[in-house]
């Protein structure tokens, strides 16, 4: 049963868009019954939200579980916030009535939950001992609250994510805003030929497929075969199959095809300094890929990297962002491609994010 | 022009008063009081942190009000009916120059310098039978009152729909009414009843619809259209002609209802005449039909508000009215309670409902909350609970047990179709305030927390949102929301606008209570507009509320006036 519904959800098509050798792994069936297994297979994990209701608890037992989970959140009070600006009281509140939305079939039952004793039974995509289970690693082990549901709201997507792919961040959403900037008066660049190089669940190349014309596509690369698994899962279900293409390997390598011919590139590269990442927040640190976020001694190998890669694989007028740890690495990068690369770009630009941070260099290819 | 206008309007009535069969009508027509537009409630927002900051006005709520010389009739007209004296008509007219103070927007209290209302006079024009055909522009002056000449210009945008039907004998609706035939249950095949409740079911239609000002504002709306530089300022002009488009609309349904009856009791008298049993039968059975759909349209006229079918948002505020901490808690709960009963309130319509907004209390309950409700005629409905809302009860949080008294406030925002004219805001207005972890962002960060605060710079309007999971989703919801708050805002700012020359709309507040709910020492809830009662408030805190809504929709619009 289990199997059938994930067939049905992860069409075999799929190999179409990814490259051979992923998709044979991807097609192998394997069963991913505990969320919390670490992922060892290419099959994605389904988000909460999307997986069958098979199972059930009674209102009242709803109920309990909800009050242990609530009173397990007041247990930590501030002491997250306090040691490294982690999740407090309020968000832990929030994130657990997210999480019952998720877990319940028809969460109007929410309203009714007041009502004592209801031992009214409730249809549940998950467990209640899976439930306990969940939140006991939310709270212990500081497991990101989007691998728990399988499923980050970014911009107007619901992305699937999982242990091993990036949680895409909301100052991540504003390349996507500046892109549609940029190409709604360049027909040339909505129509033309995009990057998204280290693409993870797939967040960037998904909203940039949204917004270009007919023609216009999308080639989202990245190394970990985890990211493309989930990112062309993502991809699918945002029917962008025919706009968006998966490639996997480093940065431009798989490139090799489109040199000089790219409109426009996009990239959320790892730029946290080697240093840093010991005292990261624990939901970021602990759980989420080390090869997303480590940027070298500096934080800037791999932007380095791209901005060089940039000026050969843009085409004349082409346009690149990308997303850095903001202020002063964003002005070293300008810097560089002022100094170093001279003559290859124009209209140089850091735009900041909604903090206030400039965050993202931006330019053309001559 | 004005004046002359309305001394033809006066004239084309007196001419009226020659004809006999309408004449008589005169008498039945008192115009007591001018009754609020059908506009609906407006108030505007600003600052959801501070639930006092908020102010407005609930227009249906309005008392009747008064002349100061307390006068509710014009005098003039009920010295008129009985002399059918054109010519003194018009001399009085004539000798009365204070109307050029005309508010055409038939604002509430719309009174003049002289204390008589003024829309009564118009009124002549809906009532004085067809010989009224109001007259579209202020060209046509020149007929004499011997010769009632109908003017009708096609390329002139008029008010044909004005045209009283009646029947070949004369007789109108109004006729039928005055008749005093008896009204008997349904299922008893007398035409005369079902004439009677049908002619019935197009009075109160046309109360609901408030006849009277519809006619009024139509005119005014062809007399704009018909000039010839309308057009110069297209956004207005297409303003004005849908307003036309759609009061045309409606008056020219109610007519259609009308002249349906009428032709039917034509039919019927002549049947009979001819001993036609067949066809007698045959508009027998019409009548009755007419007499079931009656019912359906005089709902759809309760809520017949330019922005009755819109979706809307709920607000609860609660009120702090008390230093003490449990004060607090108690009305922040009860303020949850509210929030809670609409909740069920739409669930039962089967209105989409969403959370866009919730600030929770300390300890219990919440300091505010809006939410969405998505559905047709949902402001329609809940228009009728903005104003403040009273719990006596036995406190929970009161370890003395001792008896409180909360308060909430609700706030209802219409959500305004496509089609209808936004106000426009202008993205550099706009301070939006994300709220986020301070630090490096970006990577280093993995939270949660998504919420927006959108703040309208010019007029200090405030939308926040946090109940979506991305921040962009957030964003485009607090936007909503401000948009809204910022249409009603101008909706509000153009009543007052209209009503310059008025009384003050302020002087009816948002902040008035409209409904107390008392659990303690007995256990009732009342509505302290209508007077309508429930003793169980159990089954109206879980959101059995359509008593009160409609009691109060009903009683704001079928008040004892005669407004046709």
């Amino acid at each position: 049963m289990k199997l059938s519904f994930i067939r049905g959800c992860f069409p075999s098509n799929l190999s179409i868009f990814v490259n051979p050798s992923i998709s044979t792994n991807l097609l192998r069936p394997v069963c991913f019954s505990s969320i919390s297994s670490p992922p060892t297979s290419l099959k994605p994990q389904i988000p909460l939200f999307l997986r069958p209701p098979l199972h059930s608890a009674s209102v009242s037992d709803l109920r309990k579980w909800h009050d242990w989970a609530k009173n397990f959140a007041s247990s930590v009070g501030t002491t997250f916030l306090d040691s490294d600006n982690g999740p407090d009281l309020d968000l832990l509140c929030r994130e657990l009535k997210w999480l019952m939305e998720d877990a319940i079939e028809d969460h109007c039952v929410f309203s009714q939950m007041g009502i004592e004793n209801n031992q009214t039974n409730v249809r549940l995509r998950m467990g209640i001992e899976e439930l306990y289970n969940l939140w006991k690693q939310r709270i212990e082990e500081r497991r990101p609250f989007q691998y728990l549901v399988g499923c980050e709201h970014w911009r107007d997507l619901v992305l699937s994510v999982q242990d091993g792919v990036l949680i895409p961040r909301p100052e991540t959403e504003l390349i996507v805003d500046l892109v549609a900037d940029v190409v709604s008066n360049n027909e040339g660049l909505r129509e033309g030929l995009w990057a998204d190089l280290g693409t993870g669940s797939g967040a960037l190349a998904i909203g940039i497929g949204r917004i270009l014309g007919s023609c216009g596509r999308v080639i989202a690369t990245d190394l970990s075969p985890v990211a493309l698994s989930v990112a062309a899962f993502n991809v699918q279900k945002y029917g962008l199959q025919d706009v968006i293409e998966l490639r996997q390997g480093s940065w431009f390598k798989p490139l090799k095809d489109v040199e000089g011919k790219l409109a426009g590139i996009v990239s959320n590269p790892p730029y946290i300094p080697s240093d840093n990442i010991s005292g990261l927040q624990a939901e970021v640190g602990r759980h989420e890929p080390r090869l997303a976020l480590d940027g070298g001694l500096n934080g800037m190998d791999d932007l380095l990297h791209l901005c060089n890669g940039a000026a050969l694989m843009l085409r004349p007028g082409g346009f690149f962002i990308f997303e850095t740890n903001g202020k002063k690495q964003c002005k070293c990068l300008a810097k560089y491609i002022e100094n170093d690369i001279r003559g290859s770009f124009h209209s140089l630009d850091m735009v900041s994010d909604f903090s206030g941070i400039q965050r993202f260099p931006t330019g053309f290819h001559q | 022009m004005l004046n002359s206008k309305l001394r033809k309007s006066c004239r084309s009535s007196t001419i009226s008063l020659q004809n006999p069969k309408i004449s008589y009508l005169f008498s039945s027509f008192s115009h007591k009081s001018t009754e609020t537009p059908s506009g609906s409630c407006q108030f505007s927002h600003s600052g959801p942190e501070n639930p006092i900051l908020l102010s407005g006005f609930c227009s249906n709520s309005l008392p009747r009000i008064k002349n100061p010389n307390g006068f509710h009739q014009n005098p003039l007209f009920s010295s008129l009916s009985p002399s059918k004296n054109p010519i003194s008509a018009s001399g009085s007219f004539s000798s009365r120059p204070n109307f050029s103070g005309f508010c055409p927007n038939s604002l509430p209290n719309v009174k003049n310098p002289n204390g008589f209302h003024q829309i009564p006079l118009f009124s002549t024009l809906s009532a004085s039978g067809s010989c009224s055909s109001s007259l579209p522009s202020s060209k046509n002056r020149c007929q004499s009152h011997q010769s009632p000449v109908i003017w009708t210009q096609s390329h002139y945008f008029s008010t044909e729909a004005v045209v009283e039907p009646s029947t070949t004998d004369g007789l109108t609706v109004e006729g039928i009414m005055a008749s005093n035939w008896t009204i008997l249950d349904e299922s008893e095949s007398d035409w005369r009843s079902h004439a009677a409740a049908v002619a019935q079911s197009i009075h109160l239609i046309k109360k609901r619809l408030k006849w009277k000002k519809l006619v009024v504002r139509l005119d005014m709306l062809s007399m704009q259209l018909n000039k010839p530089d309308i057009w110069d300022d297209p956004v207005h002009a297409g303003k004005i002609s849908r307003e036309h488009g759609s009061l045309m609309g409606k008056m020219k349904e109610v007519r259609a209802f009308e002249r349906e009856l009428l032709e039917h009791i034509d039919m019927i008298k002549l049947a009979h005449e001819e001993n036609d049993v067949e066809l007698e039968s045959e508009s027998l059975k019409a009548l009755h039909r007419m007499r079931k759909n009656s019912k359906e349209k005089e709902l759809q006229a309760m809520l017949a508000g330019e922005q009755d079918p819109c979706s809307c948002y709920i607000e609860v505020i609660f009120i702090y009215c008390c230093s003490s901490w449990s004060w607090g808690t108690e009305s922040m709960d009860w303020a949850a309670m509210v929030m809670q009963m609409y909740k069920l309130w739409a669930q039962q319509h089967r209105y989409k409902v969403t959370v866009v907004d919730e600030m929770p209390g300390e300890i219990a309950g919440i300091k505010r909350a809006t939410i969405k409700v998505d559905g047709e005629y949902a402001f329609g409905y809940a228009k009728a609970e903005v104003g403040v809302h009273r719990l006596v009860r036995i406190s929970p949080f009161d370890s003395n047990k001792r008896r409180h008294t909360s308060f909430a406030a609700v706030a209802v925002i219409p959500i305004m179709g496509d089609g209808s004219t936004r106000v426009e805001i202008n993205e550099s207005d706009l301070r939006i305030e994300r709220f986020r972890a301070g630090g490096a962002g970006g990577q280093h960060v993995n939270t949660t927390e998504s919420a927006v605060r959108i703040v309208h710079i010019p007029t200090g309007v405030t939308a926040t949102c946090q109940n979506e999971r991305s921040q962009h989703q957030n964003k485009a919801s607090a936007m909503a929301v401000l948009q809204s708050r910022l249409d009603q805002l101008e909706m509000a700012r153009q009543a007052q606008m209209n009503a310059l020359h008025t009384q003050s709309l302020t002087d009816i507040t948002w902040g008035s209570q409209i409904r107390s709910y008392v659990l303690h020492p007995y256990r009732m809830v009342k509505d302290l507009r209508t007077s309508y009662e429930v003793s169980d408030p159990d089954s109206v805190l879980e959101g059995d509320l359509d008593g009160f809504i409609m009691s109060y929709l009903s009683a704001s619009l079928d008040k004892d006036v005669d407004d046709q």
